[in-house]
């Protein structure tokens, strides 16, 4: 059942582009399936073959002599003499293996969410714009953007979050977390979050949200309605006091909609609440809910405070 | 569990605006006759799921309903090789149906991870490089980009080259 090369050619490039969390051409891809039945087939291929691969290369770091020397002693020949069986076996365990999620990436494209669900009961839910590696199930790196942590609490192995430089221990927790450039903000739902517990530490309760800075650690604690942290799971985002330039660039990360603000009036401190879906079906409908100007430059829809 | 609100409403009506679209979709990647229930499975799945807002609800679907097909051919293939393996008799048949990981089958991964690097060993270095940023550690064609300082055209083909070699290999695996 060889595949002509241009079959392969084709599968490879739309397994490629499928694989990206932003890949939006179904269609196309549909009309491609369509043109032939051995597309499908290809095309399954491929991406087996490709999670399948990523697997094996992980197994061993790059660059490792010892795999390709040990190889080399063992003629092709020999290896392929007992064949069916040895390659089947070979084929099903790495099949069965089990995936392991030990230090995987997970990032989100603006607008999109994706709710990571950790092996012990605890989710991760990222919103647009993000990317968070996590390690195991009791522990993870924010890296960027913001994530919504709703966490099974373990006193023997509580759960723990890096940010920067900065730790966040978990004591039975829903909390979630905001990177902004240096500054970073973490709301508390239930159960308490123990910002630092190394060094100067502090405690976060429900109702409360933590602003620190990546840079100096400095922090000042701030009070939150319970029902705003996380709201964005729920289709809105309320503001209190925040300056233009973050409003237009948190929409722009739960939206997936390329709000700018205009050089003037970048500063000026913004309080309302935006429910999210309507702004996708209407980007300038922000305006009269914040009381701001809202015009669209292109693909970008820029926000004038003055 | 029960959800209301209107994540789940706004998907909801994509979905049904789109089943025809959807099923078109699941017929071409060889669903056949079982395009229905697939498609039912793939809703089941997402409205019991906790969404949260969805910036384009109809790529959410699409995605949803390839990954099913993917773990449908996964199983399939497992199936047929598990019991190509146990007709076949041989006594290394057992290996991949063990429950445990035993040293067996930590050696047989270990093979196939060389059989891999072999096959990846006439490509350029970035390209295995940028495979394992993009499949491994799960990072974006566009931070890759940045990364290696190259055009996302560039990762997409550096990429295409690696997939193509691990499918070639597949292939050639498969046909033993």
């Amino acid at each position: 059942m060889a595949v002509d090369q241009r079959t392969l050619d084709e599968a490879a490039m739309w397994a490629v582009r499928t694989s990206e969390p932003d890949f939006a051409d179904w269609p196309a891809f549909t009309d491609w399936l369509e043109a032939s039945p051995a597309h499908a087939e290809a095309y399954d291929r491929a991406m087996i073959a490709a999670e399948d691969g990523a697997r094996a290369l992980d197994s061993i770091p790059a660059n490792d002599p010892e795999w390709s020397e040990e190889e080399e002693e063992s003629s092709p020949r020999r290896w392929l003499a007992p064949a069916l069986a040895a390659c089947l076996a070979i084929l099903a365990a790495l099949w069965l293996w089990p995936a392991g999620d030990a230090g995987m990436t997970y990032s989100t494209a603006p607008g999109e969410t994706r709710e990571i669900a950790l092996e012990d009961g605890s989710t991760v839910l990222l919103a647009g714009d993000t990317e968070i590696v996590i390690d195991g199930n009791r522990q993870a790196r924010l890296n960027s953007g913001r994530a919504l942590f709703e966490i099974r609490h373990d006193e023997g192995e509580p759960f723990r979050l890096a940010v920067g430089d900065a730790q966040l221990v978990d004591a039975g927790t829903v909390f979630e977390v905001a990177i902004r450039d240096a500054a970073v903000a973490v709301g508390v739902a239930e159960g308490a979050v123990i910002y630092n517990p190394g060094g100067p530490a502090a405690r976060i309760d429900p109702g409360e949200v933590l602003h620190f800075d990546r840079g100096d650690g400095g922090y000042r604690i701030e009070t939150v309605p319970l029902e705003q942290v996380g709201e964005w799971r729920e289709g809105r985002l309320t503001f209190r006091d925040a300056p233009l330039a973050e409003v237009a660039s948190d929409l722009s990360r739960v939206t997936g909609i390329a709000y700018r603000t205009a050089d003037r009036g970048r500063d000026r401190s913004i309080s309302g609440s935006v429910a999210i879906d309507p702004l996708r079906r209407d980007p300038a409908a922000l305006g009269p809910l914040l009381g701001i100007e809202v015009r669209q430059d292109g693909d970008v829809w820029v926000l004038d405070g003055s | 569990m029960a959800h209301s609100g209107d994540p789940h409403d706004g998907l909801e009506a994509v979905f049904l605006a789109n089943r025809e679209t959807l099923l078109r979709f699941l017929v071409a990647r060889g669903a056949g006759d079982n395009a229905e229930d697939i498609l039912q499975d793939v809703w089941l799945r997402i409205s019991r799921g906790k969404a949260g807002p969805i910036a384009a609800p109809l790529a959410y679907l699409y995605r949803a309903a390839n990954a099913a097909m993917i773990d449908r051919y996964r199983s399939a293939r497992q199936a047929e090789l598990r019991d190509a393996a146990w007709s076949e008799g041989h006594g290394g048949a057992t290996i991949g149906v063990s429950d445990s990981p035993s040293a067996e089958r930590v050696v047989a991964g270990r093979q196939l991870a060389a059989r891999v690097e072999e096959a990846l060993a006439p490509l350029p270095e970035r390209a295995v490089a940028v495979f394992r940023r993009s499949r491994i550690d799960g990072v974006t064609q566009r931070v890759i980009a940045g990364e290696f300082g190259v055009s996302i055209s560039t990762v997409e083909s550096d990429l295409r080259l690696v997939y193509r070699a691990l499918a070639e290999l597949r292939e050639r695996l498969d046909e033993v």
